[in-house]
Parts: structure tokens; C-alpha cells; sequence
């Protein structure tokens, strides 16, 4: 295989809940103590993204996925581990030396009402990264760029002098997607950019991405909680639960073939169309706080399979016969 | 005698320059035990459909015209004070945000007793026993230590429990839950929705739910209500309408869910989005995204004509049945 375009390596990410160093002091069993609290959101995350692909991070709220992204963008900074972008290490450049990947890595947000900036126009709002990023065009070519991306994502290029109020949630989502393309970049990461849309207002954003995919040659990394949209626009799929991916596989062998016991519940939570009844797997308890990790495997307190082994020993991803990468130990032993 | 009947339901927005029409005469019944769905997408109108059965809606917002018949009684003429004995007592509500229907400074014991003695005389003792055992009704794990907990204590999908404890408090005859499972996350909402749909049943409680997703609305209602921009334009047997739609907006709808495409290929997709109620389309609403709008539709809004056991709002539709009944008839 090529070397990957994108490639995430041994990532952690913690958020500190402490506060400052006498916030952090405790009176304890007659002394004075110091305690540290922080949110371990990722905890060891190796994902590569190869070029063209559309790679999906799925999971519910709180398992890390949009940290994923943010971290992978340099919008935070990473507590351990690396990011490589072409084979370069690109999570501790800073200013200048970074803006090369700042140009070819651009970012959609999930609500289009808060991404754009309510003071400018639409035409201010595209200009800007263009400008920034190559101040040596012409007044001439920044306007033409702007009208070929605007046409590309069906806004007509005659609404420049619009405001962003004036448009309807999937067109602000549109404006949202010209604004990351305004610069042509070769990786686009999208963090649940269409969670915020309307069932039909969805079908047609998802189409614009699929189009600018095709037509542009671009990578994606899509962040989403909704499976059935990975089922239809992933090429692989990245399942995670509580900081750690448990599960990494091509979209059909995924959706054909679950392996870990956390995907499976998964799958089987999303309504069909052609059930009559909810037919779910039962997981017991809900998800346990990131602040206090489980010990072993962290799905082991809501896993029907569970045995001493998964309490006490972290699994690692590891390669299944169906061409799947499980992080289960009941998996590994054959037990599942 | 359905439990609860909204006939030619107008309900109007009173704004700067003229009424604005929220919902256009809307139509449907509800009967003892039965479970309904309400879909639509965002300002399709259908939490607006929900609010006014109670006569909630805000001001500028107000029932221009219409009944609303529970059990015989016009809800819509009602004085407040008879309304507020049947609002969470006989008809109850679940709101989208547990956050947000619960109060922040009051425990959960607290909450539940104020609910049962606004209505019922008896002793806080005895309330706060109904409130465990509706707590223990919906499998909140450890229901006596919730009793004096806070809200922010409790998971979101824990809230959500108390919130539907709450409104099984008084044993309604109805309860209308307005996107109950949005907020959540596709376990949870699995969860809930089986929750709600088995107490339904062994209770005998007639479920309103509004809803924009299809799937939930196929796992759990008997019979559908789809809405566009203030009207209903389809509504009959659930499982009918999601194999067969007829209205060419609720087939839209449903051929627009990606597990309906082939992976990878082009999602249909209906062209533009709702449009909003300061300028509603003249005649049937959907004319503007619609493929098989004609002149006819652009004139005036169609009436309803019956497709099997689904009603219709669509001259195409009607057309189509006129010329199989002619075919028939050549037949013969």
C-alpha cells in the first residue's frame, strides 16, 4: 500500500479539570493533598487516511471523535502522540512553517448558524481565506475563484452581497463547504456536517460532498454519529468508544459482518424503516465518565462477554480473518 | 368516539403586517390506546400541531379555528382553569430537552410530588409512593436514591426516564411526546423508545409522537401523520404509507434516507427547502420541489383522496386513481 496521506500516531488527548495549583489542593485524612482531575478524551488513537478515501469516525457523544478531528486539524494540541500529514510531522509546527498545511487541510463544521460570521457577507466570508493564503493573486482571480466555487456548491454567485442570515440552514452548510474549498485543499475534515439538517436538506449536502470528492480528487475525514450515512458515504469505518477506537474496518465488511460487541449494539440501534418493533441488542448501564477511565477494556462494564481478562488488560487492535481490526479480547480468544 | 378528535384546526401567528398561517385545517383522531406519529421536517409545523391540543401555544401565537375534542369536549373553548385539569393529569406532555423540562434546584422527589398533589388530594406520603413506583416503572436503576437527587445528577437518558415517570404520574389517557429521543444518542434513544412503546402498551396509553426520523416512527407508531409547511398531506396505516408512499413529498422523504441508496451513488434529493410561513406558496405548498407539478397545483391546494387507507392531498395522486378506475371500468 502507498504511504498514507494522513496518518494519526499513538494519540492522546487530555483536558484538565483541576484548575489552578490551590484549586487542586485537598484536606484529606488530616492532610493536605494535591489532586489532579482531567478528561481523557482520546487515549491512544492510531487511524491512516489514505488519499481519496473517505475515512468515518463514528461513535455517541463523549467517545473523542470530534477531539479526533480538532487534534488532527491543529485546532488543539495533542498531550501525547503525533500527527503526519505526506510523511511530515505537522503537530508541532507553528506559524509559517505550518501554513503550507493549513492551506491543504480545511475544516466543516456541524452548525452552519455558528460558523459563519453573522458581520460579513457571503463574498467577504469566501474571500478571506483566499486572500490569506495567496496574497499575491489579483483582485481579478480571487473574484473568479470565488464564482467557481460558489457554482460548484449551487449558490449563484449574484448572492455575494448577501449576509448569512438570509440564507436557509443547508445553504449556510453549503456556503460552510465553498469557504473549505475557496482554497483548494487535498483533505477535508467534517466534523458531523450534516447532524444539524433536515432529512432532505441532508440527501443534497451529501451529494455535494460526494461531487466534490469525485471531482476534486479530495480526502475526507468524516466525523458522524449517524451510521447509516457511513454506510453509504464511508470507504472505511472507525468505531470509537470512550477515547479508543474498538473497531476499524471497510465500510461493507463493517456493516456485514460487526465483530465487536460495542458495533454490534450499535448497528442494531439504528431505527429501519422495515422494523415494526425496536430490536436492539440491550447494552447494560450507560457510557462511564472519561475522568475516571475503567480499567482493561473500556467497554467491559456494559459488555455481555466480559470476563476477568477484559477487566484487567487493555486489547489492542488486532487483524480478524474477515479483514476487519478488532480491539476485543473475546474476539482474539475466538469466544465471539 | 375517537379519545381525542382536531377538526379543521387553524392555528395563526399574529405579527407585525398580517397573520401568519401555522397550521392550515388540520385534521386527524387519536383513539384509546392508539399510537400515532407526527413527521415532518423543521417548520413543517407538527410541535405547533402538538402544543395547541393543549392550547399551549405562545402569544403572538392563537387558535383561529377549529375544534379540539377530547372525550367529547372542545379543548380549544376551554377556560384555563378547566384546562389546566386536564394538562398533565389526563393529556401529558414529553419535551425534546430533559434539561430543559426539569428544574434545576428542585430534586427529582420534589418535582414528581408537586406534580401528583397539584392535582390529586392526598398526603405527601402517599405521593411520593406513587413517585417511586412510576420511578420503578421505567427502570431508572436504584429509584429511592433518585428521589432525592438533582437533575444535573442523573445522565441525560436518565432524565429522560424521570421525565417520562412524570408524565406517567397520574395515569393520562394520552401523552404527546414532542422529538423525545433527539437530544440522544442511538443507544439511549433505542432504549427509550422501547421503554415508551412497552408502557404504552401495558397501560393502554394512546402515544402522539412528533418525530422527523422515519425509522422511529415505522419501530413505533400504528399510524402516521406526515406534514408539510401547515398542512397534513398524507396520513393513514404507518406501515402502509413507509412501503408505499403516495405523496410525492413523503416519497421524497423516504427515498432521501441514505440507507435507501446504493452505497456511494447519488442520494435522491428533492430540490430547494421548506418554505417559510411568510410566503407559502400559492395552492398545494410543495408545487415549487415538486416533479410532477402542474398548473392545477399551483391554483389551488388539493383536497384529500383515498389511496387504500391512506388519505392524500395530491392532484397527481387523484389523477392517477381517476385513470385506474377508468381503466377498470374499460375493462369491464
Amino acid at each position: 500500500m502507498t504511504s498514507p496521506l494522513v496518518s494519526i500516531r499513538g494519540l492522546e488527548k487530555r483536558f484538565d479539570l483541576s484548575g489552578s495549583f490551590l484549586e487542586q489542593l485537598r484536606f484529606e485524612g488530616g492532610r493536605l493533598r494535591r489532586k489532579q482531575e482531567a478528561v481523557h478524551a482520546i487515549n491512544g488513537v492510531n487511524l491512516e487516511v489514505q488519499k481519496g478515501e473517505a475515512l468515518c469516525v463514528v461513535g455517541e457523544s463523549g467517545c473523542g471523535k470530534s477531539t479526533v478531528a480538532r487534534t488532527v486539524m491543529g485546532l488543539l494540541s495533542p498531550s501525547a502522540g503525533e500527527i503526519h500529514y505526506g510523511g511530515q510531522r505537522i503537530d508541532n509546527l507553528e506559524g509559517k512553517a505550518a501554513l503550507p498545511y493549513r492551506r491543504k487541510m480545511q475544516m466543516i463544521f456541524q452548525n452552519p448558524y455558528a460558523s459563519l460570521n453573522p458581520r460579513m457577507t457571503i463574498q467577504q466570508t469566501l474571500e478571506e481565506p483566499i486572500r490569506f493564503h495567496h496574497p499575491d493573486w489579483s483582485p481579478v482571480q480571487v473574484r473568479d475563484k470565488i464564482h467557481e466555487v460558489m457554482h460548484s456548491v449551487g449558490i449563484d454567485p449574484d448572492w455575494g452581497s448577501r449576509f448569512g442570515h438570509e440564507f436557509s440552514g443547508g445553504q449556510r452548510q453549503r456556503i460552510a463547504i465553498a469557504r473549505a474549498l475557496a482554497v483548494d485543499p487535498e483533505f477535508i475534515v467534517a466534523d458531523e456536517p450534516i447532524s444539524a439538517l433536515d432529512v432532505s436538506i441532508q440527501a443534497q449536502v451529501l451529494n455535494l460532498l460526494m461531487d466534490a470528492q469525485e471531482s476534486r480528487g479530495l480526502t475526507y475525514l468524516f466525523i458522524t454519529h449517524d451510521l447509516a450515512v457511513v454506510e453509504h458515504f464511508g470507504t472505511r469505518v472507525a468505531v470509537m468508544y470512550l477515547g479508543r477506537v474498538c473497531e476499524l474496518a471497510d465500510t461493507k465488511t463493517l456493516f456485514a459482518m460487526p465483530r465487536h460487541p460495542y458495533t454490534q449494539a450499535l448497528l442494531s440501534a439504528i431505527p429501519k424503516l422495515e422494523d415494526d418493533r425496536p430490536n436492539h441488542i440491550r447494552l447494560q448501564g450507560e457510557v462511564p465518565t472519561p475522568v475516571n477511565l475503567p480499567s482493561g477494556c473500556v467497554f467491559h462494564g456494559r459488555c455481555p462477554y466480559a470476563n476477568e481478562r477484559c477487566r484487567q488488560e487493555v486489547p489492542q487492535l488486532i487483524a480478524t480473518d474477515g479483514g476487519a481490526q478488532v480491539a476485543c479480547h473475546a474476539v482474539e480468544e475466538g469466544r465471539l | 368516539m375517537a379519545l381525542l378528535e382536531v377538526k379543521n384546526l387553524d392555528v395563526r401567528f399574529a405579527v407585525r403586517g398580517g397573520d401568519l398561517t401555522a397550521l392550515r385545517r388540520i385534521s386527524f383522531s387519536l383513539d384509546k390506546g392508539e399510537r400515532l406519529g407526527l413527521v415532518g421536517e423543521s417548520g413543517a409545523g407538527k410541535s405547533v400541531a402538538a402544543f395547541s391540543i393543549l392550547n399551549l401555544i405562545a402569544k403572538p401565537g392563537y387558535i383561529a379555528g377549529g375544534q379540539i375534542l377530547f372525550e367529547g369536549k372542545d379543548l380549544a373553548a376551554m377556560s384555563e382553569r378547566e384546562l389546566r385539569k386536564i394538562r398533565g393529569n389526563r393529556i401529558a406532555m414529553i419535551f425534546q430537552d430533559p434539561m430543559m423540562t426539569l428544574n434545576p434546584v428542585l430534586t427529582i422527589g420534589t418535582q414528581m410530588v408537586e406534580a401528583i398533589l397539584a392535582h390529586r388530594k392526598i398526603s405527601k406520603k402517599e405521593a411520593r409512593a406513587i413517585a417511586l413506583d412510576r420511578l420503578q416503572k421505567v427502570q431508572i436503576p436504584s429509584p429511592e436514591k433518585r428521589l432525592d437527587q438533582y437533575p444535573h445528577e442523573l445522565s441525560g437518558g436518565m432524565r429522560q426516564r424521570v421525565i417520562i415517570a412524570i408524565a406517567l404520574l397520574l395515569d393520562p389517557e394520552i401523552i404527546i411526546a414532542d422529538e423525545p429521543t433527539t437530544a440522544l444518542d442511538v443507544t439511549i434513544q433505542a432504549e427509550i423508545m422501547d421503554l415508551l412503546l412497552n408502557l404504552c402498551e401495558q397501560e393502554n396509553v394512546a402515544l402522539m409522537l412528533i418525530t422527523h426520523d422515519l425509522g422511529v416512527v415505522s419501530q413505533v407508531t400504528q399510524r402516521m401523520l406526515v406534514m408539510y409547511s401547515g398542512r397534513i398531506i398524507e396520513q393513514g396505516p404507518t406501515r402502509e404509507i413507509i412501503n408505499d408512499a403516495q405523496h410525492p413529498y413523503t416519497q421524497g422523504l423516504i427515498n432521501a434516507l441514505p440507507q435507501m441508496g446504493e452505497p456511494g451513488a447519488r442520494l435522491f434529493q428533492i430540490p430547494g427547502s421548506m418554505p417559510s410561513l411568510k410566503n407559502v406558496p400559492s395552492g398545494c405548498p410543495f408545487h415549487p420541489r415538486c416533479n410532477f407539478a402542474t398548473d392545477q397545483c399551483k391554483r389551488a391546494m388539493p383536497e384529500y383522496v383515498r389511496s387504500g387507507n391512506v388519505d392524500v392531498a395530491c392532484y397527481e395522486v387523484a389523477n392517477l386513481i381517476e385513470q385506474e378506475k377508468r381503466m377498470q371500468e374499460a375493462e369491464s
